[in-house]
């Protein structure tokens, strides 16, 4: 219970910043960080994937509610939830058997980042694809990945070393 | 029949999958929709009146500025209402038939309302701007918006206290202007990018003009009255076909600043657009 009610929180943080300051930011009219997918790459290893995407799936649909592009933030963010799992396999020391919330904490720096990028660039592909779905711009689709993809790894990895440096 | 539900059960994240995703589609989709519910956007009641209590606040950062705007715009209203006072008593004077039209035109035509900017994208391809009135204080689909710099944007969908404008900086945006002193009207459009710049695409060859030249709205879609600034010409282009003149536009009015717009209806829009249905639906 204790853990739901952290997380509620944590979805309240994460879901007032994007959608109050940092949809708001855009970096060369194009890099937007899309800072809530915290959230989802927070999620602890042994997080039922039901669990994951509902959860991605909600705070997809607040983002997308105070954005004006309902549907766009939930589809990208329910698949992130769902191929989730897969890239942090990926990145797990061996031997690694118990639950742990992926950080720099268990994981080396290398690793963490690593997982941030390969889940950041997912996202911001379906995102932009879906944004971009009348438009027949492919420069416009890979200057919008490559710099939200940057921009959200920069704040992932700001947030961590600030998390790291508290405790 | 076991074996099925044996695999619907052993593979249920996948059906969430499919489900949550099929949700989204269903949005993305029903929004391009005209006439789409407003609830999953920022007019409707929980987003909207979290982003009014914000910009309340946000509001009185611009004040000064705002209040510069106004006030120079009031100057260059008094000035004009001046000299139109002027040509007004010259024309009275003169007994001709000019007279009756131009005391028509000023009566006819257009109403204007004042809304407060509650939410603004400035981000995406096709962005939106949320404002605080709506269908209770007058305010319907294909409204002009503009400020006293320039036009924002035309008025999209209404709830009853709210509104959202798609503005210049949307693809789906586009407005019939024409480069000041030529005759020559043709549409602007947006294609995502810089949001100080937008495009005149489709502009004749034989339209006399140079850069530096002020863009004006045409006054021909009666969203908008004529003569309103849009921007200055920035670069002149041949367009991909060489028919042509493609031509960049430096917007007068900054997005990212906007907080106050006003906007602007036709009593006479709906006459003069169920004219046009009618006439399209004919000449099919």
């Amino acid at each position: 219970m204790h853990s739901f009610l952290n997380r509620l929180k944590n979805f309240a943080i994460l879901a007032a910043a994007q959608v109050l300051l940092f949809n708001h930011i855009h970096l060369f009219g194009y890099a937007t960080a899309y800072i809530y997918l915290l959230f989802i790459l927070k999620m602890p290893r042994f997080a039922t994937r039901n669990e994951q995407m509902l959860w991605a799936f909600a705070l997809g649909l607040i983002v997308d509610m105070f954005g004006n592009t309902p549907g766009i933030n939930a589809a990208a963010a329910t698949m992130l939830a769902f191929m989730r799992n897969y890239i942090l396999a990926m990145f797990i020391p061996n031997g690694m058997t118990e639950d742990f919330v992926p950080g720099t904490k268990v994981l080396r720096w290398g690793a963490y980042i690593s997982y941030a990028a390969i889940s950041i660039t997912l996202f911001c592909i379906v995102l932009f694809m879906l944004e971009l779905f009348t438009l027949t711009r492919p420069m416009h689709l890979a200057i919008g990945v490559a710099g939200s993809t940057l921009l959200t790894l920069l704040f992932v990895t700001v947030i961590e070393s600030f998390n790291k440096g508290s405790r | 029949m076991r074996a099925l539900f044996n695999f619907l059960v052993k593979h249920n994240d996948w059906f969430l999958f499919l489900l949550l995703e099929g949700i989204s589609l269903v949005l993305i989709v029903r929004f391009n929709n005209y006439q789409s519910a407003t609830f999953f956007t920022s007019a409707g009641s929980m987003a909207g009146s979290v982003y009014s209590m914000f910009m309340d606040a946000n509001r009185y950062f611009h004040l000064k500025t705002e209040n510069d705007g106004l006030l120079a715009q009031n100057v260059a209203l008094t000035r004009e209402l001046s000299q139109l006072k002027e040509q007004l008593t010259e024309l009275r004077n003169s007994e001709t038939l000019l007279n009756d039209s131009l005391v028509k035109s000023i009566d006819s035509g257009y109403r204007f309302l004042t809304a407060n900017i509650i939410n603004n994208s400035l981000n995406s391809v096709n962005n939106f701007i949320t404002l605080n009135k709506g269908s209770d204080d007058g305010v319907r689909p294909e409204m002009g918006v503009f400020n006293s710099d320039g036009i924002v944007g035309v008025v999209y969908l209404t709830s009853k206290n709210r509104s959202i404008v798609i503005p210049l900086l949307n693809s789906k945006s586009s407005i019939s202007c024409r480069v000041k002193g030529s005759e020559s009207f043709c549409s602007l459009s947006w294609d995502g990018g810089d949001t100080r710049y937008s495009n005149l695409i489709d502009l004749p060859r034989y339209a006399q003009f140079e850069k530096g030249d002020t863009v004006v709205t045409s006054g021909f879609s009666s969203i908008f009255p004529g003569d309103l600034p849009v921007g200055t010409v920035e670069r002149i282009e041949d367009s991909a076909d060489g028919m042509f003149y493609t031509v960049r536009v430096k917007l007068f009015v900054d997005f990212s600043r906007l907080t106050s717009v006003f906007i602007v209806g036709n009593d006479d829009y709906e006459e003069q657009s169920q004219l046009e249905q009618e006439i399209t639906k004919i000449l099919k």
